[in-house]
């Protein structure tokens, strides 16, 4: 701030102030006659005003107030260039801030990683604080309850794309992950019919008892060798492979849906999953944390 | 102090000019000196001008009253700092247009929302149903985004008001070079692009301070 608007805004300030007082001070006393009469003179369509002194509450609180100005501006910052005796900032309260709760918090994070990710989800303290930050950066994908949405994994069951293991998880949250299937309708025939086969052969994968309907039977039996092309990813057995981040198909478990249309959709277009990395968003000892938290939640039996 | 006041009582003109004198000192002291302060009138070093789609997706935002809901104000408190990301200072708003600070939180503050790291296409899941992707959220879902393609009739016009009145610096080979792709790539560019566009713009002049 220049030199000018420093003495500008001081200038405002303090006249202000003053004028307040003076205003305050020729006001309170009345002239004698002006006691005498007890009306200030002014009549309003027959009413009269009447005069009265301030009155004495309404009087102090006033000057209060005045004092109460003069000792904020000597402490806090509001005369121009002048910072106040207290040096007070919004940008230094919010660093002090800061460093109170780094101080605090950083032991303890310390102490946690110290803790392996298979135990360290076993801590009430390191569960706690685990929850908070997945509630601030996994929620909005995964859901508060964890349990994911079409298209975003539920990390409270015990299926995972890229592997369980704490080392797994730690690197899925670290690193993120892209998964991508490719369209295959063409790979296995290009129709519509083919696609359908196809659908209902994956479907009935984790529900056998779909192959009752002798035309499900049927549509399984056409699709089953062309299944060869998605055993690339998915595995002969149809698993999944974690390394690729294929999914389990015979779990009945969906990440896009169970539905037939769903599946068809998926087969027709391929799709692709981004988990986004969070590295240099949230420090190592909070990746660690959180790793544990998410471990946490499908090895339950803690409680 | 005889009786001066039953003169101004009595004279409307002169009360009001007196009125509007008392009221103005606080507008005198606090607002008028941050017209000539660097720290409000400098852009910040790594700010840079909207492209025309993320003008485009800036526009629809206003139009769908976004700002109602969302603030794009992080204040200087640990609490949102830890949440959002670096708190807003008046260097990054030099350039905009007006500013959307917001003065409610229904949803969350957006002014850091595009150096978090959230897929393209969890913003365009979010944007046709929230609930969706947030069984909790009580966003209203915005379908018509992904189905309306951007008007371009004004933007070369909206580009060149920002660059002249508003002092923003493009030059006229920006302008043309966003014009082209206008033209070309973004022609057929849907709103729900360009919000997407602008949402993942914001908080870009503070990445590395993430």
């Amino acid at each position: 701030m220049s030199q000018f608007w420093s003495v500008y805004i001081i200038a405002i300030v303090v006249l202000n102030l003053a004028g307040c007082a003076i205003l305050l001070l020729v006001n309170l006393k009345m002239t004698p006659e002006e006691a005498r009469n007890e009306t200030t003179g002014h009549s309003f369509d027959g009413i009269q005003e009447r005069n009265q002194p301030l009155p004495r509450w309404w009087l102090f609180l006033f000057v209060g107030t005045l004092i109460f100005s003069v000792i904020y501006l000597v402490l806090y910052p509001g005369l121009g260039r002048f910072g106040g005796l207290l040096n007070w900032s919004s940008v230094t309260q919010w660093q002090e801030e800061v460093a109170l709760v780094e101080k605090r918090s950083e032991p303890l994070f310390q102490e946690f990683a110290k803790v392996p990710v298979e135990e360290l989800h076993q801590y009430p303290e390191a569960r706690d604080v685990g929850g908070r930050l997945f509630a601030n950066n996994c929620a909005i994908c995964h859901g508060s309850d964890a349990r994911g949405a079409k298209g975003y994994p539920n990390l409270t069951d015990d299926d995972w794309l890229y592997g369980g293991s704490a080392d797994a998880i730690l690197a899925s949250i670290t690193q993120g992950r892209n998964g991508m299937m490719p369209p295959m309708a063409a790979a296995i025939g290009g129709t519509d019919a083919a696609v359908h086969d196809m659908a209902l052969y994956v479907q009935s994968l984790s529900r056998p008892d779909m192959t009752g309907d002798p035309q499900v039977a049927k549509a399984v039996e056409r699709a089953r060798p062309k299944f060869a092309v998605c055993a690339a990813c998915h595995g002969q057995d149809a698993t999944g492979n974690q390394a690729l981040g294929a999914p389990n198909l015979t779990d009945g478990i969906w990440l896009h849906g169970a539905r037939l249309e769903d599946i068809e959709t998926t087969i027709r277009q391929g799709r692709n999953s981004h988990m986004p990395k969070h590295e240099g968003v949230l420090s190592d000892e909070r990746l660690h944390v959180l790793a544990a938290y998410v471990y946490g939640l499908s090895h339950g039996g803690e409680e | 102090m005889a009786n001066y006041h039953s003169v101004i009582e009595k004279n409307v003109g002169l009360m009001i000019v007196l009125t509007l004198v008392a009221v103005s000192f606080g507008g005198l002291a606090e607002i008028v000196p941050l017209f000539w302060q660097k720290a409000t009138t400098e852009p910040m070093s790594t700010l840079r001008p909207y492209s025309a789609l993320e003008m485009a997706g800036r526009d629809v935002y206003i139009r769908e009253s976004c700002h109602v809901c969302h603030t794009q104000m992080v204040r200087p408190l640990r609490a949102e700092t830890e949440r959002f990301g670096p708190y807003s200072v008046a260097g990054e708003d030099v350039w905009e247009h007006p500013f959307l600070w917001g003065s409610k939180r229904t949803g969350p503050d957006l002014d850091r929302v595009g150096l978090r790291p959230i897929t393209e296409q969890w913003h365009r899941e979010h944007l046709r149903d929230p609930r969706q992707v947030v069984p909790e959220s009580n966003m209203p879902a915005y379908p018509w985004l992904a189905e309306n393609t951007v008007d371009w009739s004004h933007m070369e016009r909206t580009l060149k008001v920002f660059k002249n009145q508003f002092g923003v610096p493009y030059s006229d080979q920006d302008i043309d070079d966003q014009m082209n792709k206008v033209r070309g790539e973004w022609a057929d560019a849907t709103e729900e692009d360009a919000v997407v566009a602008y949402l993942l713009s914001l908080g870009q002049a503070r990445r590395e301070e993430r």
